[in-house]
């Protein structure tokens, strides 16, 4: 099918952003091109990777209206489709390269691809909604353009981008991970969100707060609470804020300070690119066509003396000496919110401020950072010591002798071994759970497009070749991965141990009832 | 509840304008006697006795009744100077000089004297009292003489002498505290406390005089000192007139100690105390101060205020008509109480709470206007202790209390201020468990009667203090709150004041294990008895006169706050969910047990704004605990979203509730599952024909084999039911049209 032509340079990655409503003319195909990395190559390449991308979509809608093409699997790359708006598709193609380990699980690579959309329009709104604004296209171009490539750079490692691999599939992309509070505790924090909403007077406020990189509280849909918990990880935590601290969270894998300066090398240099991403990756603010901010950009947020964190992303405000306070839009209301971040210690609190409730711009935004000063900062003091005090430390969700996955996909909440403790399982296992987990993938994704009622329930127990247990169970929207090395051998001991584990960790959801 | 503030207000005969947070009620006890000659109050017995010249008539006090019927004993006639009947009531001593007591046996009608030995002493006074020493105490110049009653010689022996300088003493025997004056100020003072456990020496002390110039030294009087008992704990309070301040000393059983001072504004002040609430009644000024004597604050709880006189009849033409031949009487005697002079010269102040009008014979007692003295203040947290520390009139403290706080979360005051204001309900409540003085009211029927305290032959109709006297002190000293159910089945039918002495009875305590929590709401059985049952709003109080306290349970909370507000409030239901956080989390550090319901309604109210997100944490992390209604709740509200139902489910399975989770999940078409799940668990009582049913619906024969199989093989004798013999049909129907 001519896909081996596709060079995916030296990288191993092509990953373009296009609008299939666009340049259907003879001659005006670069309409189409909305992102593209690597952005060097030339439009030749570029338009035969999206020529081909559309071709299989509009093939294979005639027999799947509803959704095209999901995946093609060719001999030396991946193609990963996801259609992120109706008509705009974002398309990843990934070289297969089993010394280089470049094992992946599509299904994870589909949520990479889901994350930096939903990011975007938590920041920028609906990319249809921008082309709408510009129909040149141009804006959209120098929106995206710097927004996928800060994204990017946290999965560079040295100069090589890691794409989530078969290491990772003991990890759930797209979930949030939760602190276990205690009653107590949760009172308490439960108490301080309805402080921090009566901070902001009679406006439906909404918060977040998360210890260290861990979400304790929300009053978002799951799916903006994800958005926001992402984003917090990736550039607010503090964990985040000391970037080049190691840290454990999956979201900031390999990223460490060493790499801002190896961020500048995916920018296309001057020339047509420049004009046609309309962005020049180094000058921080976009260019001076548009004025361009990005959230994702690194080492960009900052303490300030008061406990808020600031940031010069958003500029300096008008008129005054302060910055801008920063705006997200909300996907279930679709409401523009100021985003006002608090932290305490390991304590992030995040609260969203609807901005039509504030007439007076950032002076009104200022005033209700006083009220929080006033009327919660004890409280919030409070919380983060019962939190601390509760908190096991970063091993703290570790059951020795497991290596697990726990995932609850009807509340979007996942959890896992430290990865300190995935780390020492071997190639084979993580490959048997990694091939196990693709089969339960497909088999949840026919399950999708079955219309039945009600989720299905499976169980798989696979006795590897290092002799290790790989376990997948599901019930009932909940998922349980785990992975058992140097254990028993009979098949009884395996399910025992699942039977065990549910009991004592997940109130009985994946015993055998 | 609201209402009733302003009913009581038009009950007023001075108009709705007049305020005041002390009132008398009319009609007061007329106490008036032809011939009378002199008017005494006895503490021991809280008897009003009034004298002629052979007779002595006596009134009973508690429970306070206008319509009281004085007592007639007949004495020989001489000289009164003072009269104290026994704690018994069996004795009536009659003190004749300086130097003689006389003694009559009220039955018998025999008497018997008591004189001074030597010329040099003169008696200052004497009382009746319970400590195991003796009966009597006579107080003289040169001591005390210790006597005590023999019945069967009916004399008094003399047990102990104590020898010491006294220029006058005061006692009361609410405190059973004796306190004896000396020296040239009359400012040094020995104490002793007569209590059960035996006579307590206190050491000797100072009091504070101030001094107007180098040289005058002013000379303390007993009409400066004043003995007051509140929350259990026995205060002395002196005024210093020059000063102008009101010395306050606490008594220990190893030390006094001088415990801050109040201003006072007025030459003349008089102290009483209604419910252990402290009234500084100003004369001059004719206001009275109160003060709440729990914490450290020595701040007024209110503004300086008058006293009101209440319930008197709007005008005279109208009312005495009707009472016939007393019409003429109540003319005058109406005339009497308009003349009557709040803080007149003839006023005098009773122990604890009653004022007697010497020059028109009435006695008053004093009450306190709990609303009046809840609406002067906006610091509601505050004011909700102040109520909750009340015991008299508990009922109606408690619906002050709900009313409040009803009011203040419609109000949508601060969070902060809620909270704390939950804080002071819940631990009010825990504090009323622990001491048991919350069971007290409502269990008051089924307590035993036979409480070795209740001994006195008249207790069925009346009531005399001598019954909290004796044995049952002792008892009560080592586990009061046990003891007290005794004495509340009593004070409940009752009345208020032997519960103010069992709380002073306690033995004085040592500076070391006074902790003041521990001691008020188990210690002050309250009630109004049938003071009030002349003004129509207080039937429904005289009713639910059982209170013992006005602690609120969670599940009142809930009844007559949070459920009411929930249907009065508009708006968004966010802010109370914060009050009912706030109020779990004051029960959660109380360890206080909350009732489902009010779970219940926080799942409702957060369902209502469609807060799914929070609810699931709620319930994740148990803030609101496990229970079927909370399961059945989620239920309910999940049928908008299926996460919230599911977390339903789950609480049932894990609560364990087999039955109703093994329904659900057949409805869901989970019958495979809720079929393991009947075995796992041995659930009985399901009935196969759901699962059948839902079996056949799913057009599986494999799964309506199995569900039969397991039917077969899990009820005994399930092939003879018609259920086995329709489905078996239908079974091999289905299978014929697969193979065929």
């Amino acid at each position: 099918m001519g896909l081996s032509s596709v060079s995916t340079t030296g990288e191993g990655l092509l990953l373009c952003v296009f609008d299939l409503q666009r340049g259907q003319q003879e001659g005006q195909e670069l309409d189409k091109i909305l992102f593209f990395y690597p952005a060097d190559l030339p439009f030749s390449t570029q338009l035969s990777v999206i020529g081909l991308s559309e071709g299989l979509i509009t093939f294979t809608r005639i027999f799947s209206p509803e959704a095209a093409c999901e995946v093609i699997e060719a001999e030396r790359h991946s193609h990963v489709f996801y259609e992120a708006e109706p008509d705009i598709w974002m398309v990843m193609v990934v070289e297969k390269n089993k010394e280089a380990e470049a094992i992946w699980r599509i299904d994870a690579l589909k949520e990479l691809l889901k994350e930096v959309h939903s990011l975007f329009m938590l920041f920028h709104g609906s990319v249809r909604g921008i082309l709408e604004k510009e129909p040149s296209g141009g804006l959209t171009r120098s929106h995206l353009y710097p927004f996928i490539m800060d994204y990017l750079r946290d999965f560079f490692i040295g100069k090589k981008l890691q794409l989530p691999s078969f290491r990772d599939c003991l990890k759930e992309r797209r979930t949030v991970q939760m602190l276990t509070v205690g009653r107590e505790a949760a009172i308490e924090v439960q108490t301080l969100v309805r402080i921090l909403e009566s901070c902001a007077g009679n406006a439906h406020c909404s918060s977040l707060i998360l210890f260290q990189d861990l979400l304790v509280s929300t009053t978002l849909s799951p799916e903006d609470t994800i958005n926001l918990f992402t984003y917090a990880v990736l550039r607010l935590t503090p964990h985040a804020l000391s970037s080049g601290v190691s840290s454990w969270s999956y979201l900031r894998k390999g990223y460490s300070s060493s790499q801002v300066a190896a961020g500048s090398t995916p920018a296309p240099p001057g020339s047509v690119l420049e004009r046609f991403y309309g962005s020049s990756d180094t000058s921080p603010s976009g260019d001076d066509r548009y004025q361009v901010i990005r959230p994702l950009q690194h080492g960009r947020w900052s303490k300030g003396k008061d406990g808020f964190l600031i940031t010069e992303i958003w500029g300096p405000d008008v008129g005054s000496l302060d910055l801008v306070t920063p705006t997200i839009s909300l996907k279930q209301t679709e409401e523009r919110m100021y985003l006002c971040v608090y932290q305490y210690k390991s304590l992030t609190v995040i609260l969203l401020i609807p901005v039509s409730s504030i007439l007076n711009g950032e002076q009104g935004v200022s005033v209700v950072k006083q009220q929080i000063l006033e009327n919660a900062s004890l409280k919030i003091l409070k919380v983060e010591e019962k939190l601390s005090k509760g908190w096991g430390g970063e091993n703290a969700y570790h059951v020795s002798g497991y290596r697990y996955l726990l995932v609850d996909d009807s509340r979007d909440i996942s959890r896992a071994s430290p990865p300190g403790k995935v780390t020492t399982l071997t190639k084979e296992s993580l490959l048997a759970l990694n091939k196990l987990r693709e089969e339960v993938d497909l088999e949840k994704n026919q399950a999708k497009w079955d219309y039945t009622v009600h989720d299905k329930d499976m169980e798989m127990c696979i006795r590897a070749k290092n002799n290790a247990w790989v376990i997948a169970r599901i019930t009932r929207g909940k998922e349980l991965y785990m992975v058992l090395e140097k254990a028993n051998e009979t098949l009884l001991y395996a399910s025992d141990a699942v039977e065990k584990f549910s009991n004592r960790y997940c109130n009985g959801a994946f015993s055998s009832d | 509840m609201s209402g009733k503030a302003s009913i009581s207000q038009s009950s007023t005969g001075f108009g709705s304008g007049a305020l005041s947070h002390v009132y008398i009620k009319h009609p007061p006890l007329r106490c008036s006697i032809p011939g009378s000659m002199g008017l005494f109050y006895d503490d021991g017995t809280k008897l009003l006795i009034s004298t002629t010249s052979t007779q002595v008539f006596s009134w009973k006090t508690v429970p306070f009744s206008p319509l009281a019927a004085p007592t007639t004993d007949s004495i020989s006639e001489g000289p009164i100077l003072a009269v104290r009947f026994s704690l018994d009531e069996k004795l009536i001593a009659v003190q004749r000089s300086n130097s003689e007591i006389q003694f009559w046996l009220r039955e018998t009608g025999e008497t018997f004297c008591q004189k001074c030995k030597s010329e040099s002493e003169s008696i200052l006074g004497f009382f009746w009292t319970d400590c195991p020493l003796c009966d009597i105490v006579v107080v003289k110049t040169s001591g005390l003489d210790f006597y005590s009653y023999d019945p069967a010689s009916k004399s008094l022996t003399l047990v102990e002498t104590r020898k010491l300088n006294v220029s006058w003493y005061v006692y009361t025997h609410e405190s059973r505290l004796l306190l004896l004056a000396s020296g040239m100020q009359c400012k040094t003072f020995n104490g002793f406390q007569l209590s059960s456990g035996g006579v307590i020496r206190l050491p000797k002390f100072e009091m504070l005089m101030a001094k107007s110039e180098a040289n005058s030294k002013p000379v303390l009087a007993d009409e400066d000192l004043y003995i007051v008992t509140v929350y259990g704990r026995i205060y002395c309070l002196q005024v210093d007139r020059v000063a102008m301040l009101l010395h306050c000393y606490r008594f220990y059983r190893d030390a006094v100690v001088q415990q801050g001072s109040l201003p006072i504004y007025s030459s003349k002040v008089a102290i009483s105390v209604v419910d252990n609430v402290l009234l500084v009644h100003q004369v001059d000024a004719k206001v009275v101060i109160l003060y709440d004597i729990f914490a450290d604050s020595r701040a007024p709880i209110s503004a300086p205020l008058p006293v009101l006189l209440r319930g008197l009849p709007r005008s005279n033409s109208s009312t005495s008509r009707s009472n016939g031949r007393e019409s003429e009487n109540s003319e005058t005697s109406n005339a009497n109480y308009h003349e009557t002079i709040i803080y007149g010269d003839d006023w005098n102040f009773l122990v604890p709470d009653l004022v007697c009008d010497v020059a028109n014979k009435l006695l008053w007692k004093i009450h306190l206007d709990l609303e009046a003295i809840s609406a002067s203040s906006s610091e509601v947290p505050s004011v909700l202790e102040f109520l909750q520390r009340r015991k008299l009139e508990a009922n109606k403290a408690k619906q002050l209390c709900l009313a409040i706080t009803r009011t203040v979360i419609l109000e949508r005051r601060p969070v902060n201020m809620v909270g704390r204001a939950m804080d002071v309900i819940v631990t009010s409540y825990s504090l009323s468990i622990k001491t048991g003085s919350y069971f007290k009211g409502t269990k008051a029927e089924r307590r035993p009667t036979g409480v070795p305290n209740v001994n006195n032959p008249e207790a069925g109709t009346d009531v005399s203090v001598s019954q909290t006297d004796g044995r049952g002190k002792s008892i009560k000293f080592e586990s009061n709150s046990r003891h007290n159910s005794g004495l509340i089945n009593r004070s409940s039918t009752y009345s208020a004041s032997d519960s103010e002495d069992t709380g002073s009875s306690e033995p004085l305590k040592t500076n070391l294990d006074d902790t003041p929590e521990t001691q008020p709401s188990s210690l002050q059985p309250q009630t109004l008895g049938p003071v009030n049952n002349l003004v129509n709003h207080d039937v429904l109080e005289q009713q639910e006169t059982q209170l013992a306290t006005p602690a609120i349970s969670p599940d009142e909370m809930y009844k007559f706050v949070f459920a009411p507000v929930d249907e009065e409030m508009v708006g968004e239901p966010s802010y109370l969910v914060a009050i009912i956080l706030e109020f779990l989390r004051s029960a959660n550090v109380e360890k206080v047990k909350v009732h489902p319901n009010i779970y219940v309604l926080t799942i409702q109210l957060l369902a209502r704004s469609e807060r799914y997100a929070e609810l699931g944490l709620f319930i994740i992390n148990k803030i609101l605990e496990p229970s079927k209604e909370v399961a059945f709740q989620l239920l309910e509200s999940g049928r908008q979203n299926p996460q919230t139902r599911k977390l339903g489910l789950d609480m049932l399975r894990q609560h364990p509730l087999h039955n109703d989770y093994v329904l659900l999940l057949v409805q869901d078409g989970y019958y495979l599952e809720a079929l393991r799940y009947v075995r796992k668990h041995k659930v009985t009582g399901v009935r196969p024909s759901l699962f059948l049913e839902a079996a056949f619906s799913s057009n599986d024969p494999q799964h309506l084999a199995a569900v039969l199989r397991f039917f077969s093989d899990f009820i005994p004798g399930f092939r003879n039911t018609t259920d086995f013999c329709a489905y078996y049909r239908v079974l091999s129907e289905m299978n014929g049209t697969v193979n065929a």
